[in-house]
């Protein structure tokens, strides 16, 4: 087996390239979330640490900005899912198979186009002076007044995120089509007993998958808020962008990075047990064994649905 | 296969109220995901000072395109960016991805923790993080070559696409029996030559699609270009946020309009090589979903 000896250094620049570019970066982030400010012309200074960045970051300023992007994470995320699920299940179940790869093609195009500019295309749509505004005054409405506020930040990330839903659902539908349905069909069951108690439980990986790919990116979504959201809809994103960018306080920006990886990482966990806690009655009554135990870690099935 | 057969069954005698509602909502969210990109595409033939107000039509916009070098420059930073992070990515991702492949062990759960985080960290963590990075080592360390605007570039947009192509080549070859490779091994040819000879090419399909994802992807990047790129070297994206602020001409929906037409040629050519290699469309967007 001496062949076999040298088989893991084939991943050695990958994780060196990734130790030396992501977690050295951001460990010096963290680092720098300790320090301060020292004068208008410098960006940070770490001789003095202390944890005074980060009460700065829960000041009420900062801390509305947080629950807003905490608001729009969520509500965004929860659309993403209603919107999301019935799409998936008609592209996997009740689609022609025959047009099955046209319609993951049409989800994937505005995926694939420029995220920047499919948010400008809804500033367009949106704007005063666009065609929906002038169709309204026409009819007699008074002109659209929803750009620059949390509900297009809201609309332009539903939007954006739409697609990382789809697919992942649409992947899990794909996966416990056939017969499983069919025998729980022949056995009696409803349509909606069927999908609450063997298509839904069965897409639970997909679902997992969809939930995160859309939630984390959209807490630190930066672009969408900064095209659609104006002076009203901010986000931390666009805090933590402006802290770098404009006001050079480098550490002040740091913790509030910090803040935002914690926020989005404990709202997961509070999620992921809220719904642990609802389900308690219903798996205890209906168990749901089927092939490879369900029951890995949950991060494993995330990861190997986004492997996969 | 008797699921179509017995779809077409069932849906003869009389169309469902549940089956109508589901063709309508998909149809309804199908042009949802396509309303901003029909506008885009559309303004890209106004003729007027600025995108929002439509003028009437006309190919200006594509003719000015020509005339302005900033714009020119910019789509080729990107260009040229999106092709050596590719690049890049995909020497690092597919390494990894075959040995996570073929020799598994602990150091796999270490390896793929690695690559779940860099995967789930925010871009705007990952921006904000390399600026003072690549200001430290260029400048503190004098390591001038992290001064150069691509380098930054490629640096950024690789970290994502390198968990994406490792994925995506591990998940091809684990679905794949080693025992070609160990054949290969029996008849004794050496380690290097079964590896450009056999494991390659059973991987090919997934470094192939590895490697538009991740070109896709640079092109696309624009909150960690936005940090790390230096002026001289703008990307696109970069371009279009900044001219957000100075006000939107027709002649950003041109470009966009043929950089559309660009990424799907791309995309279509990725799901060829897929289709090719022998995978279902569910297959296909289970790769695609990768990210």
């Amino acid at each position: 087996m001496r062949r076999r000896l040298p088989g893991f250094l084939l991943a050695a620049p990958a994780w060196a390239w990734l130790t030396i570019f992501f977690v050295a970066p951001v460990a010096m982030v963290v680092w720098f979330s300790f320090g301060y400010k020292p004068s208008i012309f410098a960006t940070q200074a770490t001789d003095k640490l202390s944890f005074d960045r980060y009460a700065e970051v829960f000041s009420p300023t900062f801390f509305a900005t947080f629950q807003n992007t905490l608001w729009v994470g969520v509500a965004g995320t929860v659309l993403c899912f209603l919107i999301g699920l019935p799409v998936a299940y008609w592209m996997a179940v009740k689609a022609p198979p025959s047009r099955r790869g046209l319609l993951i093609a049409l989800v994937m195009v505005p995926f694939w186009t420029n995220f920047l500019v499919r948010t400008i295309g809804w500033q367009v749509i949106l704007s005063p002076e666009g065609w929906i505004s002038t169709a309204l005054q026409t009819v007699g409405f008074e002109p659209l007044a929803i750009l620059n506020t949390r509900g297009a930040v809201l609309l332009g990330v539903v939007y954006n995120y739409l697609p990382l839903m789809i697919l992942p659902l649409f992947v899990a539908f794909d996966r416990v089509n056939g017969p499983l349905r069919e025998a729980s069909k022949d056995l009696g069951a409803g349509k909606w007993t069927t999908f609450f108690r063997i298509t839904l439980p069965l897409a639970q990986p997909g679902i997992v998958a969809g939930v995160l790919l859309v939630f984390i990116p959209l807490m630190g979504d930066y672009i969408t808020a900064t095209v659609l959201g104006g002076a009203k809809g901010n986000m931390v994103g666009q805090l933590v962008a402006s802290q770098f960018q404009t006001a050079q306080n480098w550490a002040l920006g740091s913790a509030m990075a910090v803040v935002l990886i914690f926020v989005i990482l404990l709202t997961v966990a509070i999620g992921a047990g809220i719904v642990w806690l609802v389900t308690l009655p219903i798996r205890a009554s209906h168990r749901l064994v089927i092939g490879a135990p369900a029951a890995a870690p949950a991060s494993v099935s995330i990861r190997e649905e986004v492997a996969a | 296969m008797s699921a179509p057969a017995a779809q077409r069954q069932v849906r003869r005698p009389r169309r469902a109220w549940s089956d109508v509602a589901f063709n309508v909502w998909g149809i309804l969210v199908m042009v949802f995901l396509f309303a901003p990109i029909a506008v885009i595409i559309v303004s890209s033939f106004n003729v007027g000072r600025l995108l929002v107000s439509w003028d009437h039509f006309g190919f200006d916009s594509f003719l000015a395109l020509l005339a302005k070098p900033a714009i020119r420059d910019a789509v080729w930073i990107s260009v040229q960016t999106g092709f050596i992070a590719a690049l890049v990515a995909t020497a690092l991702g597919t390494l990894a991805g075959i040995a996570m492949a073929r020799h598994p062990g602990k150091w796999v759960w270490w390896f793929m923790g690695l690559l779940l985080l860099v995967s789930v960290t925010p871009e705007i963590v990952d921006a904000v993080a390399l600026l003072p990075w690549t200001v430290f080592l260029g400048q503190d360390l004098g390591m001038s070559i992290f001064n150069d605007g691509i380098v930054r570039l490629v640096i950024g947009h690789s970290l994502f696409s390198i968990t994406v192509v490792s994925y995506l080549v591990r998940a091809r070859l684990v679905g794949q029996e080693a025992q070609l490779e160990e054949a290969s091994a029996d008849l004794y040819a050496t380690p290097t030559r079964t590896f450009r000879k056999v494991t390659l090419p059973l991987a090919m399909p997934a470094v192939f699609a590895g490697f538009m994802l991740s070109f896709t992807f640079s092109l696309d990047n624009t909150v960690i270009a936005a940090f790390v790129s230096v002026s001289g070297s703008t990307p696109w994206p970069v371009y279009v946020l900044s001219a957000l602020r100075s006000g939107l001409k027709p002649e950003i929906a041109a470009v966009s309009t043929i950089m559309l037409v660009l990424t799907l040629i791309a995309l279509g050519l990725v799901a060829l090589v897929l289709r090719r290699a022998g995978d279902s469309a569910a297959d296909i967007a289970r790769t695609m979903a990768g990210s």
